[in-house]
């Protein structure tokens, strides 16, 4: 466990003290929620996907996508500067390694959440607005977990396959289809069979429960139930999961023994 | 006594075949020294002896542990320092230094502040190895290297790229180690084998050429100097 924990803190302390990294998991997300909020005060508050109740699970979500960013940029780099071979002579385990990515990524997830629910907070206090009751928001973070997770393994699997500089460009590639196929912004429901695409992938389905649990316990609820796109839409998530995890850990083993 | 056995190694890439039945004995206590030109195989024996590449046949056998059965027994035992520094850029010297004694279970103050006076990095402690000079660098990768006070370290071009004051500065410090510890080491400087190592491996396009000290390597080419020796030993293998 020592050895889990030594390896974290170095990583956490590797990526807080790179100031992009922070400005994209931190920042970005503050600018997107209160972007969207003042776009929704001056559209007189007619648009329901820019409701904080809305938003905020789709916010999260998205930036969730920068973990896996910041993730694939430290793998890959240590990869890139020999460090990682460098360790891979030392008495640490495969198991040591890709927990302390792992720890590092569910830390930055956990900082995204309670940074997006305390601006949430913030800006509903700003501008006169009901905010998500506290039992929602609960169930909201819990129904983004397997995305957050994903997004973990997914980082640790870009940042073995690919360099510091294609990396990136790949993280940014899923970061956008993260964002335009999840419905974050854009009313999916309105756009016929083109739901259909966005269901199998887990990003849409994420956001659908994750607007399920803060509209459970208000009006917003007419909209969003736990019905058939919520039940079936946890099958690709699950699949998702389970895919990149064992991609991740598969490759990530590799790579101690591979002589590139 | 031998500390490393290597018997008919092999090492073939998808196209290249690096290493070509090597044997080699390499004592303990002893700086032994493997110079080659550029694609000579140096580093590719080193990865394997450190466990970071796969043979593809022969045998290695590191202080009585076969590489491949024993891979975890060795691990605790060994220490390199890479051609690339290879150290956590973002960490502070200090923190680099813990980082390390951490993962060997040996975070002791007392051990970091040997190495802090030893390698002199009082000066830089709390500056984040990113920014540090390239002397600065190599000496933090040997120290971090030797936080585990290993049996076998192994050091691959330490002194590549710096300037004639950090070399001669890094040599008195791999002298000293030398008094504890077996070393290996690769460099393609003449002048630094000579100065250092007691035995010598000279390597050619994956295939050893010779193996001996300064003095029994020169009396068997004839050569007035190593360099000549060196030279003359390297085009008698082109010929071959």
């Amino acid at each position: 466990m020592n050895k889990i924990l030594n390896f974290t803190k170095r990583n956490l302390k590797e990526i807080l003290r790179e100031p992009v990294i922070c400005i994209f998991c931190l920042a970005f997300p503050i600018i997107m929620l209160s972007l969207f909020q003042i776009i929704n005060n001056y559209t007189g508050g007619n648009t329901p996907m820019f409701e904080m109740k809305s938003l905020l699970p789709a916010i999260i979500m998205f930036s969730y996508s920068f973990v896996m960013l910041a993730l694939a940029q430290i793998v890959s780099k240590d990869r890139q500067t020999f460090f990682l071979k460098r360790l891979y002579s030392t008495p640490m385990r495969p198991y040591h390694f890709i927990l302390g990515y792992f720890f590092v990524g569910i830390i930055i997830g956990t900082m995204q959440t309670f940074t997006c629910i305390i601006c949430g907070i913030i800006i509903s206090l700003i501008a006169k607005t009901v905010f998500v009751s506290f039992t929602g928001i609960i169930l909201m973070v819990l129904s983004q977990l397997p995305v957050l997770l994903i997004c973990v393994f997914l980082g640790i699997l870009f940042g073995i396959l690919f360099s510091d500089k294609s990396a990136p460009g790949v993280c940014s590639l899923f970061i956008n289809v993260a964002g335009i196929l999840g419905g974050c912004w854009m009313p999916i429901e309105a756009m016929g069979k083109f739901e259909l695409i966005c269901r199998l992938l887990p990003f849409y389905p994420s956001v659908y429960i994750g607007r399920v649990a803060t509209a459970s316990l208000n009006s917003f609820g007419e909209v969003y139930q736990f019905d058939s796109v919520a039940k079936l839409g946890t099958i690709p998530i699950m699949i998702f999961l389970l895919v990149s995890a064992v991609l991740s850990i598969v490759f990530f083993k590799r790579s101690m023994t591979s002589d590139t | 006594m031998s500390i490393i056995s290597i018997e008919n190694l092999t090492k073939c890439y998808k196209t290249k075949k690096a290493l070509s039945d090597v044997s080699l004995q390499i004592n303990e206590g002893e700086l032994f020294g493997l110079l080659g030109v550029n694609g000579a195989g140096k580093t590719t024996l080193i990865k394997i002896l450190c466990l970071l590449s796969k043979k593809t046949s022969g045998s290695v056998v590191i202080n009585g542990f076969d590489i491949e059965r024993d891979a975890e027994k060795i691990k605790e035992i060994i220490a390199v320092s890479p051609q690339e520094t290879a150290i956590a850029n973002n960490l502070t010297v200090k923190e680099n230094l813990e980082f390390f004694a951490n993962i060997y279970s040996k975070n002791n103050s007392e051990i970091i502040n040997e190495l802090i006076n030893d390698f002199d990095l009082s000066s830089v402690l709390s500056q984040k190895a990113k920014t540090l000079s390239g002397g600065y660098k190599r000496r933090l990768s040997i120290a971090v290297a030797i936080i585990s006070k290993p049996k076998i370290l192994f050091l691959d071009e330490p002194t590549l790229g710096l300037d004639v004051f950090s070399r001669r500065e890094l040599w008195q410090i791999i002298k000293k180690l030398q008094k504890s510890t077996t070393i290996i080491l690769t460099s393609h400087y003449l002048e630094e084998i000579e100065n250092l190592c007691q035995r010598v491996a000279i390597l050619s396009k994956g295939k050893l050429v010779k193996v001996g000290s300064i003095q029994e390597i020169k009396e068997a080419t004839g050569a007035n100097t190593f360099e000549d020796a060196f030279i003359k030993l390297l085009s008698e293998g082109e010929n071959e």
